[in-house]
């Protein structure tokens, strides 16, 4: 479900006809995302045992697996674009984009809970789309396009509210979001047994999500060629790649996959308002990054968006219980993280040593 | 493969033309095309490939397991969320709180912002007057929603059972609301209501936004004269307590008869100082000489506009809004005309009285989800001295309306 690249090793058998079975295997202990869930599990039982109140299903794991879907799918909007080389920078306005069109469905349309996450959905891909096509063709980098991107949404999509409610949001809630907002697999039940209740029904999405990408850049050749324009763009085009549609087919699934998250912030909170997405950027580039996606293109992690994410995730709940104040909470947040993340490079470096040593 | 293209391709990308002959053909798996990919990333570092399906494997056994050793059977876990409203009694009981220990009250602003700190002083005061288990003011929602949800359930998760509450999006906060009062537990919209008419929260004590953009309109007219151009600065747009003010002061132009003006509302300004300050300048060089007044309906547009007008030698009269040192001193000065002053301390320390007595049962809501005007008041040269009076004066009586009409206690 990733395209996982290990750790720089011994040498490379790629120019044999079958790759060999190479002689001195990285272990599979040094892994980026098994440290990151080991960090994860760990932080989370260690919260656990410190305030025991960390375990509350209903008050603090089911918020905090809802937030972690949301900005899972955020991650995962960047992590497409990281893969060809590129960056969004207007997700957060795509996901308000999107939004507005949910909500304008629901509100002006009356349609029903799953159509207007359809007209949300399109109209995500068609601005990706849009920004794609503009990279493509006039060759400006994807930070200037996107970030005048993010400039002309905020502007059309404040401008849009204003016009069209009266207090700057859409209310009107379609049978079903309610549900889909306050409902977890306990409430999915086989005969007696019902699901866990920590697990939100939002995450349905994500799964989704996670799914698709993952079968996308896994199992599929569009998927190796998004990676090979990230890895090497003009060996991409010299191998016959088409760079440019695939440029565009990764902004657009940004779009459709900002859109999706901008769905799930609206139906956590529960109205459709150009906030959306506000804080979006930041999480976008930590969680693909901490997972491992690089910035310069090329090597994805589908699962590692989920564990960065929540990651970040897990550090800020455990320190909201134990009571940190705003002056501090960021810098211990930052401290946690950059903790967390040496240790997981020792782990790395040490197991690399391991397997030289034992060359 | 003899083609020199295809050599030029294989040296570029750092790949054997047999590799590039196979992706070509799509024969190649892969793990091997992501080595490759990583063999070029690294400058031609040799690269190792690994076993591909044991990590999402893992992630996957791990969250099943989850999963499944967190089932739950049918009816057998079931929160008991949700207290039986409590039957409006009528009054005659007593509205002093008897017994507040178990009273753990949250006073959750949106997010940092100097309107608020006096909650912080207050909050502490109320602890002490009425006896209360603990009151807590925690800024840290950073003026996002989703943030601010997840705030108020990890401190219900540590044991706060009664919420004051400034909502960061007032079209959404009903929901946060309703989901507080689903786990039975006390509610207040403090400092803003929730917009539209619907409030889920037991009572909404806060400064009525319009009536008081209203009252800063008027006084910035009457400091003009009556007639002449007023510029508008104000917060966010598109937030539903912004659309209100700019309707406040629409109303108090619109009663001049057409002699005043509004030459421009100004917004999205509030965010900080120095984005403040920035428009400020940029609108008095632009239009300084023909602006008569400025009226503020925002904090930060205020300290700049008093700064600005000072520096700048205009001859505008400003209106502020809520008693920043600098706004005060610049009042005593008179490069400020008037101020519409808020009352958060009244709100945080009426708010958390009427909260424990609605926590500990001793009282129910007359009328669940009534909004109540926390005052707001003009302060000029002439009153500068005696407004605390007036404000203290407010609370005392807000502290009575609650008790003889608001709440009813048996």
């Amino acid at each position: 479900m990733t395209a996982p690249v290990a750790p720089p090793g011994g040498d490379t058998r790629s120019d044999r006809p079958t790759p060999a079975r190479p002689a001195h295997r990285l272990p599979f202990r040094a892994d980026q995302r098994l440290g990151l869930l080991v960090l994860v599990v760990g932080l989370g039982a260690l919260f656990g045992v410190v305030r025991p109140t960390f375990l509350d299903a209903r008050l603090v794991l089911f918020p905090l697996f809802r937030d972690v879907s949301t900005l899972t799918v955020v991650a995962l909007a960047q992590m497409v674009v990281l893969s060809v080389g590129h960056m969004n920078l207007a997700v957060g306005r795509m996901a308000a984009f999107g939004a507005l069109f949910a909500g304008l469905g629901y509100d002006r349309l009356g349609l029903p809970l799953p159509l207007g996450l359809l007209l949300c959905l399109c109209a995500g891909a068609a601005i990706g789309a849009l920004t794609g096509w503009i990279i493509t063709r006039t060759g400006v980098s994807s930070f200037v396009v996107t970030l005048a991107m993010d400039f002309a949404l905020l502007g059309l999509v404040s401008l849009l509210y204003s016009a069209l409610t009266e207090n700057a949001a859409f209310t009107t809630k379609p049978s079903g979001l309610a549900e889909l907002r306050s409902y977890s697999l306990a409430d999915i039940c086989v005969g007696p047994v019902c699901g866990s209740p920590v697990i939100p029904q939002l995450a349905q999405f994500t799964v989704l999500a996670l799914l698709g990408l993952g079968f996308l850049y896994g199992a599929t050749r569009i998927g190796r060629e998004l990676l090979l324009t990230g890895a090497n763009p003009a060996a991409a085009e010299l191998s016959g790649i088409p760079t440019g549609r695939r440029v565009v087919l990764a902004h657009t699934l940004s779009g459709l996959l900002a859109a999706l998250a901008g769905f799930m912030a609206a139906v956590g909170t529960g109205t459709f308002r150009a906030s959306i997405g506000d804080d979006f950027m930041l999480p976008s580039f930590l969680g693909s990054v901490l997972g491992g996606t690089l910035l310069t293109g090329g090597v994805v992690s589908v699962v590692g968006a989920l564990l960065g994410t929540a990651l970040v995730g897990v550090i800020r709940k455990g320190l909201e219980l134990l009571g940190v104040g705003l002056e501090s909470l960021n810098i211990y947040l930052g401290c946690v993280l950059l903790l967390a993340l040496s240790a997981d490079r020792v782990r790395t470096v040490v197991s690399h040593r391991k397997v030289v040593r034992s060359t | 493969m003899p083609d020199p293209r295809g050599r030029r391709i294989s040296r570029l990308s750092g790949v054997s033309q047999g590799i590039l002959s196979r992706v070509l053909t799509g024969s190649l798996d892969w793990h091997t095309i992501a080595a490759s990919i990583s063999y070029l990333i690294r400058g031609g570092e040799g690269v190792r490939l690994r076993t591909r399906p044991l990590l999402p494997g893992v992630v996957a056994v791990a969250l099943l397991a989850m999963c499944s050793t967190a089932c739950t059977l049918k009816n057998s876990g079931e929160p008991t969320g949700g207290r039986a409203p409590a039957s409006a009694r009528a009054g005659g009981g007593s509205a002093v709180l008897a017994d507040g220990s178990a009273t753990k009250v949250a006073l959750v602003p949106g997010g940092a912002h100097p309107y608020f700190q006096p909650w912080k002083t207050a909050g502490a005061k109320a602890k002490k007057t009425y006896r209360l288990g603990d009151v807590r003011f925690d800024e840290t929602a950073e003026w996002d929603q989703q943030k601010q949800n997840n705030l108020l359930s990890t401190l219900a998760a540590r044991g706060y059972n009664a919420f004051g509450v400034f909502g960061v999006s007032p079209t959404d906060v009903n929901t946060t609301f309703a989901d507080l009062k689903s786990q039975g537990l006390a509610v207040a919209s403090l400092g803003s209501c929730p917009a539209g008419k619907k409030n889920e929260a037991d009572f909404c004590l806060s400064t009525d936004v319009e009536l008081a953009a209203y009252k800063a309109a008027k006084a910035a007219i009457d400091a003009m004269g009556g007639k002449g151009r007023l510029v508008h600065l104000t917060s966010n747009n598109v937030d539903a307590n912004t659309q209100l003010r700019i309707k406040g002061v629409a109303r108090a132009v619109e009663e001049s008869g057409g002699k005043v003006r509004l030459l421009q509302t100004v917004t999205d300004i509030d965010k900080d100082l120095q984005t403040a300050q920035k428009a400020v300048s940029d609108l008095l060089t632009a239009k300084g000489n023909q602006i008569q007044g400025i009226v503020s309906t925002a904090y930060n547009p205020a300290v700049a506009a008093a700064d600005a007008v000072r520096s700048s030698g205009s001859r505008a009269k400003v209106v502020a809004i809520d008693d920043d040192a600098k706004i005060l001193s610049s009042i005593s000065q008179g490069t400020v005309t008037a101020t519409v002053v808020q009352n958060p301390v009244g709100q945080a320390e009426v708010g958390a009285w009427a909260l424990a007595l609605l926590q500990t049962e001793q009282c129910a809501m007359r009328d669940p989800g009534q909004s109540i005007d926390s005052g707001s008041f003009v302060v000029t040269k002439q009153n500068l001295t005696t407004y605390d009076r007036a404000r203290k004066a407010k609370t005392a009586q807000l502290k009575k309306r609650f008790a003889d009409d608001v709440l009813a206690c048996g």
